[in-house]
C-alpha cells in the first residue's frame, strides 16, 4: 500500500510526483483494521438504527430456526405421524400448540397450521423492519462520507486542482462511496445469516449429536473450497477490476477530448484501441463465469448431499427406532441454515476487497491536507474595511517554477483606484491570486487593513475581496441565482449591479430575463456575457476591495467604453485594483503600477508619472497620436 | 419492458449458447425433480420399517452430480453469453458516441455519458445472464414441479389456484413502482456525477465568491434526494421480498393443512405429503425468487432505455460523400451566405457570412470573442452543419466529401489545447502513430516547440498529464499546433492557438509556417493584429457578421474596425517595448 500523502509538498519537481498518487490504481488488501475502523467511525451516528437492526435479526432468526420446528417436531412428530423414534425437544413449540388449541378450541392440525402461519407472518414482517433499519444506517452513513468528502474539496487549495485531473477526484465521492454501500449492507445482511446457523446448530445437537456431528464435519469441505475459490477468484477479479477501470479511463479521455479526436480522424484506431481493451475484459469477465459458475454449482449441490448423507444415516437410525422420522426432516431443512453463512461470507470477501480499495482512496483524499495555511486562531475582520492594502517585500513563485513576482512594494490607500499596467505574464495575476489567498508565499507580506492576510480566515478575507477572475464559471441555475449566490441581501442590489456593468441588457434579451435559466458552463451565454455577469455577481456582493483581473477583455468596445464610464460609481465608496493590459482602463486610475518580469518599474499618479518623464509618459503620449507616425520602432 | 425486446437480436446472435444453456439448465431441474421421489420412497419405506437406504441416498448423489454437470455447463454458456452482450454494446457504445456532434455532446454531459456506459450496460448484461434463464428455468421447473403435484395428488393441486391471482397483482403492481424508483435511483446518481464534475470545473470561481457553503448545501440536497430514492427502492425490494415469500408460505400452509388432513385419514401417505410439499417449493420458488426477479428485469429495463436513448441518438453529422469530391484537394474555400445558430440559442452565432479564400493564401479572422469566429471553424470542419448557406471546399459543398476524407484534409488547431495523458510523442503522432521521428521534429520545430523538449528529461517520452495537465499553457498550444502541423493537411485551420504564446513566438512561428506548409491554404482566428497583418487577406467578425473584409493594408487604410483594432493593440506592443527598454536601462 502507498503511505497516505500527509505533506503533499514533498522536496521534487512540484505537482508531479505527491499529485501522481491520484493517478495510481490502489493495490488494496484485503482487510485493513484502520480503513475498517475509520468506515465504521462513520456509521456511529446510527448505532440506534444498528442495535434496533440486529435486536430484529435475532428474533427473525429464532423464528427462521422455529419454523422448521413447528412442522417437523409438532405437525410430523406430533400431528400427523407419532413415530416412537427419539423425539427433538420441542422448545416450547408444542405448549404453543397446546395454548392454541384450548384457546381457539382447534383440533391438532389446524391449531399446529395456525402457529406456523403466525410465525411465517411475523418473521417476514420483522425481516422486512430490520432491512429498512440496516439500509437507512447505512444510505445515511454514505450520505454523510459523500458530504464530508465534498466539503473537503471545497477547501482545498487551488494548487491542488492545478494538478490533479477532475475525472479521478469525482470518482472517489461517486463511484467509490456506492462500493461501499455494497460492503455496508453486505456485512449488514451477513449477522441474518450468521444467528440462525448457531441457533440451527445448537438445535441439531439437542436432537441428535451423532447426526449433527457428522454434518458439522462437513463444513470444513464447504469452508476449504469456498477459500480455494476465493483465492482464484481473488486474482481473477483484480485483473477484472483493472480491465474495467482501463476501460473507464479510455471511454472519458476520449469524450473529454472528442473534438481533437474527430477532428484528427482518430476514430477508427481509438475504436481498435478501446476494443482491445474490452477484448482483454471479455476474456477476465468469462475467466471469472467460469470460476464462479465451477463454485456456484458445487454451492447448489450442498443440499442435494447433505440430504443424501441424512437419510443414510439418519434413515438407518430412524429403522432402528432411534430416531423420529420428523428429526431426520428437521435436519434436512437445516442443512440450508448451515451452509449459507460460509458461502455468504466468501460473496462478501470479494465485496471487501473492492470496498477496502474504496475506502482506501476515499480516505487518502480525506487525508489530503492540502490547505493554505491558516492560523489557529485567525484575527477577526471587521464588518467593514477600511480598504488599505499592502504589498511589503513581495517575492513569490508558483512551485517548481521561476519568480513571479520579485520584491514588490505597493501602498493602495483606502478608497483609492489603483491600476496595474503590464504585459501577459508580468505577474499582475499573480498579485491579485496571492492577496485574495489562493496560493500561499513566504517571502515578503501583504496587509489588508494594516493585518497581514495570512493571520486572516481565507474565507473571512474572501468575503470582504471582490475578485473578477478571468476565468468565469456559471452556476446552473437561473440568472438571478447565479447574480444573488443565495444571499437575500444581495437579492436587492443584483439588478442594479447588472445595470453599472451593462448587463441588464441582455439578460432582459434572454428568454425569460433574470429568470432564464443557464445551463453547465453558462452554454446559452457568449463568452463576454458570461464575464459580464460575473462581473455582476461581484459588485452585487458589495465588496470592501474590488480586484478587476481583466475584467473587460472578452466584452465589445462600446459596452466596455459605456462600463468605463460607470466606473466611479463601481468603484464608489470601495478600494478598487484595476489590473489591465489595456491602456483605456488605466485612464481612470488614481495611481499607476507598471509591473514588467514581476518587478514595480513605475509607480505614481497620472500626473506624477508624465512629470517623471519614464516609461508612462511615453506610453501615455502615444495615445494621443498613431504611433506609426510617431516614428516608433516596428 | 419495450427496451428489453430491443435486446432480442442480441439474443438471436447466441442462438447456440441461449439454446444449450438453457436446455441444460432445464434439465438439471428434471434431475432435482426426481429426488422428492427417493424421498418419498425412502419416508414411507421409513415409516413402513424398511427402506433400501443406501440406495436412495447414492441415487440421490448421482442426480445431485448429473445436476451439477447440467448446472455447470448451462450457466457457463448463458451468463459468457451476458459477457459477450456487454462486450459488444461497449464496442457498438463507443463506436457511436465518436460519431456524434457538438449539440449531443452538449447535451449529455460527460458524467452522465460514464454512468451509462458503466452502471446501466452492467444492468443489462445481469439481465441477459440471469434473465433468460431465470424466466425459463423458473417456468420450467414450476412446470415440471406441478406436473408431479398433479401426478401424485390432483386435488390437492387445485389448492394453488386461489393465491396465484394476488401474486400476479402484487408482482405487477411493483414492477411499475420498480420501474420508476430504479430510474430515480440511476438518475440521482449521475446528478450527483454531475453535480462534482461542474463543481471541481469552477472551483477556483467558487472560492473566490466564498460560495464553499452554497455548493455544498447544493450537493446536499442532491445527496439527500439521493438517499431519498435508495431508500425507496430498497423499502419496494424489502417488502416485495417480505410479502411474495409471505404468500408462497401461505401456499403452503394450505397443502399442510389440507395435506394433513388426508394423511390423516390414510388417504395419502408421509412420504408422498413430503414429495409434495417438496415440489410445492419448486412451484412456488419463482414467487419467492419474483421480487429479485422484477427487480433484474425493471432495472435492466431502466438501463435499456437509457443506453438506447444514446444509440438511438442520429449523428448530427451525416458521413455520405456524394463521389464528387477531388482525391487531392487544393484548398479552395467558399462560404455562400452561412449562417449558423446553436440549438439553444436565441440569436444567431454566424450570420450571411460570404469570402472566399483562394488555394495557398492566408486568411486572418478577426473579431472580439463571441463574434462567431471558432463556430466558423468548427463548421470548416463540419463540427456543425451551417444552418443557411453552403460552404465549399475546391468547389464541392462540404457535405458531399467522406467525412474523414475532409478532415484530413482540414486540420483544425482547436482553441482549447487539449491533450491526452500520454507521452509527447503519441500527442503528436495523434492521428498517425507510425509517423517517423523527421516528420515530428520538424513539426514540433515550426512550432518552437522543440526546444522545450530538449528541456524535458525524458524527451519524447515525456508524459503530459490528464489533460496535458503537467504542461505549462504555451507548452499545451505550441504542441496541440505542431500536433495539427505534423498532418501536412493542404487546409490549416488556427483558433487563436497563440493566447498562451507570447507575440513574437507567434509571429516567429508564423513566418516559418510556410516552409512547411508550402502552398498550403490557411484560415487563422487571432486576437493580434500583429499576426493578421501577415494575411493575405483579413475578415473581421462582429456579431457573426463579416463587418470588414480585405487585404490588411486597405483595410487599415479605411480607418474601421481594424484599424482601430491596430492602434490599439499597436501601442500595447509599444508599451511593452518601452517596458523591456526600461528594463535593460534598469
Amino acid at each position: 500500500m502507498t503511505g497516505p500523502p500527509v505533506t503533499p509538498k514533498p522536496p521534487g519537481p512540484p505537482g508531479r510526483l505527491d499529485h501522481a498518487v491520484f493517478d495510481a490504481d490502489l493495490s488494496g488488501r484485503a482487510f485493513d483494521l484502520r480503513l475498517a475502523l475509520r468506515l465504521a467511525r462513520y456509521l456511529r451516528p446510527y448505532a440506534g438504527l444498528l442495535v434496533g437492526s440486529s435486536v430484529l435479526v435475532l428474533i427473525a432468526a429464532v423464528m427462521g430456526v422455529a419454523m422448521p420446528v413447528v412442522m417437523t417436531r409438532v405437525i410430523i412428530d406430533e400431528v400427523l405421524f407419532p413415530t416412537p423414534g427419539r423425539k427433538a425437544p420441542d422448545f416450547g413449540t408444542l405448549a404453543a400448540l397446546r395454548g392454541i388449541e384450548s384457546a381457539t378450541g382447534l383440533d391438532p392440525l389446524p391449531a399446529a397450521c395456525l402457529l406456523y402461519a403466525s410465525i411465517l407472518l411475523v418473521m417476514v414482517g420483522v425481516m422486512h423492519a430490520q432491512r429498512m433499519l440496516l439500509a437507512r444506517a447505512c444510505l445515511s452513513a454514505l450520505r454523510d462520507l459523500r458530504q464530508r468528502l465534498f466539503a473537503h474539496l471545497q477547501g482545498l487549495a487551488p494548487s491542488f486542482y492545478d494538478h490533479v485531473a477532475v475525472g479521478r477526484v469525482m470518482t472517489r465521492v461517486t463511484n467509490d462511496v456506492e462500493v461501499l454501500l455494497e460492503l455496508f449492507w453486505g456485512v449488514g445482511m451477513l449477522v441474518g445469516e450468521v444467528v440462525p446457523f448457531f441457533l440451527a446448530l445448537v438445535l441439531m445437537f439437542a436432537a441428535d449429536p451423532a447426526l449433527a456431528a457428522l454434518l458439522l464435519l462437513s463444513l470444513p469441505v464447504v469452508g476449504v473450497a469456498t477459500w480455494l475459490f476465493r483465492r482464484a477468484t481473488r486474482v481473477v477479479y483484480r485483473q477484472v477490476r483493472q480491465s474495467v477501470s482501463r476501460l473507464n479511463q479510455n471511454l472519458q479521455e476520449n469524450l473529454s477530448g472528442m473534438r481533437v479526436v474527430q477532428t484528427h480522424v482518430r476514430e477508427p484506431r481509438n475504436l481498435a484501441r478501446y476494443g482491445e481493451i474490452n477484448q482483454e475484459n471479455r476474456r477476465q469477465e468469462t475467466h471469472a463465469v467460469h470460476l464462479e459458475v465451477a463454485y456456484g454449482g458445487f454451492v447448489d449441490s450442498l443440499n442435494g448431499m447433505a440430504l443424501a448423507l441424512i437419510l443414510g444415516f439418519g434413515g438407518v437410525q430412524v429403522l432402528g427406532g432411534a430416531l423420529s422420522l420428523g428429526t431426520v426432516v428437521l435436519f434436512a431443512r437445516y442443512t440450508d441454515l448451515l451452509m449459507r453463512p460460509i458461502v455468504a461470507l466468501g460473496e462478501q470477501y470479494n465485496v471487501l476487497y473492492r470496498a477496502m480499495a474504496s475506502a482506501e482512496r476515499i480516505f487518502q483524499l480525506l487525508d489530503w491536507d492540502e490547505h493554505l495555511r491558516t492560523p489557529a486562531t485567525p484575527r477577526a475582520l471587521p464588518e467593514r474595511l477600511s480598504g488599505s492594502v499592502s504589498f511589503r517585500n513581495l517575492t513569490f513563485a508558483y512551485p517548481g517554477g521561476p519568480p513571479v513576482l520579485e520584491d514588490v512594494n505597493i501602498d493602495v490607500a483606502p478608497g483609492e483606484k489603483l491600476a496595474i499596467v503590464g504585459a501577459t505574464g508580468s505577474g499582475k495575476t499573480t498579485l491579485a491570486r496571492l492577496l485574495s489567498r489562493f496560493y500561499d508565499f513566504d517571502e515578503g507580506e501583504i496587509l489588508v487593513d494594516g493585518v497581514d492576510v495570512r493571520d486572516l480566515d481565507p474565507r473571512a478575507l474572501r468575503g470582504r475581496l471582490g475578485v473578477v477572475l478571468q476565468d468565469f464559471h456559471v452556476f446552473t441555475g437561473s440568472v438571478r441565482e447565479n447574480l444573488e449566490l443565495g444571499e437575500a441581501t444581495v437579492a436587492t442590489r443584483a439588478e442594479e449591479a447588472a445595470r453599472l456593468v451593462q448587463a441588464d441588457g441582455f439578460i432582459r434579451a434572454l428568454p425569460e430575463g433574470y429568470d432564464t435559466d443557464l445551463t453547465e458552463r453558462g452554454g446559452n451565454l457568449s463568452h463576454g456575457q458570461r464575464q459580464l455577469l460575473s462581473f455582476a455577481r461581484v459588485l452585487a456582493t458589495d465588496p470592501d476591495i474590488l480586484i478587476l483581473d481583466e475584467a473587460t477583455s472578452s466584452i465589445d468596445p462600446e459596452t466596455e467604453g459605456r462600463i468605463q464610464e460607470a466606473l466611479h460609481r463601481i468603484t464608489e465608496g470601495r478600494t478598487a485594483i484595476l489590473i489591465a493590459h489595456r491602456l483605456l482602463t488605466v485612464q481612470e486610475a488614481d495611481r499607476i503600477v507598471v509591473l514588467h518580469h514581476g518587478r514595480v518599474r513605475e509607480t505614481g499618479t497620472h500626473d506624477e508619472l508624465l512629470a517623471q518623464g519614464g516609461i508612462y509618459s511615453t506610453l501615455h503620449a502615444l495615445q494621443f497620436r498613431d504611433p506609426e507616425e510617431g516614428g516608433a520602432p516596428a | 419492458m419495450r427496451e428489453l425486446l430491443r435486446l432480442l437480436p442480441y439474443a438471436r446472435e447466441h442462438r447456440t449458447a441461449l439454446v444449450l444453456g438453457n436446455g441444460l439448465l432445464l434439465l438439471a431441474r428434471v434431475f432435482e425433480a426426481f429426488v422428492p421421489q427417493l424421498l418419498r420412497v425412502g419416508i414411507d419405506g421409513l415409516a413402513e420399517g424398511s427402506a433400501p437406504l443406501a440406495w436412495l441416498a447414492f441415487g440421490i448423489l448421482a442426480l445431485t452430480a448429473a445436476r451439477y454437470v447440467a448446472i455447470f455447463y448451462g450457466r457457463r454458456a448463458v451468463r459468457r453469453m451476458g459477457v459477450e452482450v456487454a462486450w459488444d454494446l461497449r464496442n457498438r457504445l463507443y463506436a457511436h458516441l465518436q460519431r456524434q456532434g457538438p449539440a449531443f455532446f452538449g447535451r449529455l454531459r460527460t458524467g452522465d455519458l460514464m454512468a451509462r456506459a458503466i452502471n446501466d450496460i452492467g444492468l443489462i448484461r445481469r439481465v441477459v445472464a440471469q434473465g433468460t434463464r431465470t424466466v425459463l428455468v423458473l417456468i420450467f421447473s414450476s412446470g415440471v414441479a406441478f406436473t408431479f403435484m398433479v401426478v401424485q395428488s390432483p386435488s390437492l393441486t387445485l389448492l394453488l389456484i386461489p393465491p396465484m391471482p394476488i401474486i400476479f397483482v402484487v408482482a405487477y403492481l411493483s414492477s411499475q413502482r420498480l420501474y420508476r424508483e430504479s430510474m430515480d435511483v440511476q438518475e440521482g446518481f449521475s446528478t450527483l456525477s454531475d453535480r462534482v464534475q461542474e463543481n471541481l470545473g469552477g472551483i477556483r470561481t467558487i472560492q473566490a465568491l466564498g460560495q464553499e457553503e452554497r455548493e455544498v448545501a447544493r450537493f446536499g440536497a442532491d445527496n439527500e434526494a439521493y438517499l431519498g430514492a435508495n431508500l425507496a427502492l430498497l423499502r419496494t425490494n424489502s417488502a416485495l421480498a417480505a410479502v411474495m415469500p409471505g404468500l408462497g408460505g401461505l401456499a403452503v400452509l394450505c397443502v399442510l393443512y389440507f395435506g394433513g388432513v388426508r394423511v390423516l385419514s390414510g388417504d395419502i401417505t408421509l412420504g408422498t405429503f413430503t414429495a409434495f410439499v417438496w415440489y410445492l417449493n419448486m412451484v412456488l420458488w419463482p414467487v419467492r425468487e419474483a421480487g429479485n426477479m422484477i427487480n433484474l428485469f425493471q432495472r435492466g429495463a431502466a438501463g435499456c432505455a437509457r443506453l438506447w436513448e444514446l444509440l438511438d441518438a442520429e449523428p448530427e453529422i451525416a458521413d455520405r460523400p456524394s463521389g464528387r469530391a477531388p482525391e487531392r484537394v487544393e484548398g479552395a474555400l467558399e462560404l455562400d451566405r452561412v449562417s449558423f445558430r446553436y440549438p439553444s440559442a436565441d440569436t444567431a452565432a454566424l450570420d450571411d457570412v460570404s469570402f472566399r479564400v483562394a488555394p495557398g493564401e492566408t486568411l486572418a479572422i478577426l473579431g472580439r470573442v463571441g463574434a462567431g469566429k471558432s463556430t466558423l471553424l468548427h463548421l470548416l470542419v463540419r463540427l456543425g452543419e451551417p444552418t443557411r448557406g453552403e460552404i465549399k471546399l475546391d468547389g464541392v459543398p462540404l457535405d458531399e466529401y467522406g467525412l474523414a476524407h475532409l478532415r484530413r484534409s482540414v486540420a483544425l488547431v482547436p482553441q482549447d489545447a487539449f491533450l491526452f495523458s500520454e507521452s509527447v510523442r503519441e500527442n503528436l503522432s495523434y492521428d498517425d502513430p507510425d509517423r517517423d521521428r523527421d516528420e515530428l521534429e520538424h513539426a514540433a520545430d515550426v512550432a518552437d516547440f522543440a526546444e522545450t523538449l530538449a528541456g524535458f528529461p525524458e524527451g519524447w517520452e515525456t508524459l503530459v498529464g490528464e489533460r496535458g495537465v503537467l504542461l505549462s499553457g504555451g507548452q499545451k498550444q505550441r504542441l496541440t499546433l505542431a500536433r495539427a502541423l505534423v498532418r501536412r493537411a493542404p487546409v490549416l485551420l488556427l483558433d487563436d492557438p497563440f493566447a498562451s504564446v507570447d507575440a513574437e513566438t507567434e509571429e516567429r512561428i508564423l513566418g516559418r509556417l510556410p516552409q512547411l506548409r508550402g502552398r498550403g491554404t490557411t484560415v487563422m482566428v487571432t486576437h493580434r493584429v500583429s499576426a493578421a497583418r501577415l494575411a493575405d487577406r483579413v475578415v473581421v467578425l462582429e456579431a457573426g457578421r463579416v463587418i470588414e473584409a480585405g487585404p490588411p493594408d486597405a483595410l487599415r487604410a479605411q480607418g474601421g474596425a481594424y484599424a482601430e483594432m491596430e492602434r490599439v493593440q499597436r501601442r500595447e506592443r509599444l508599451l511593452v517595448q518601452q517596458l523591456e527598454e526600461g528594463g535593460d536601462a534598469a
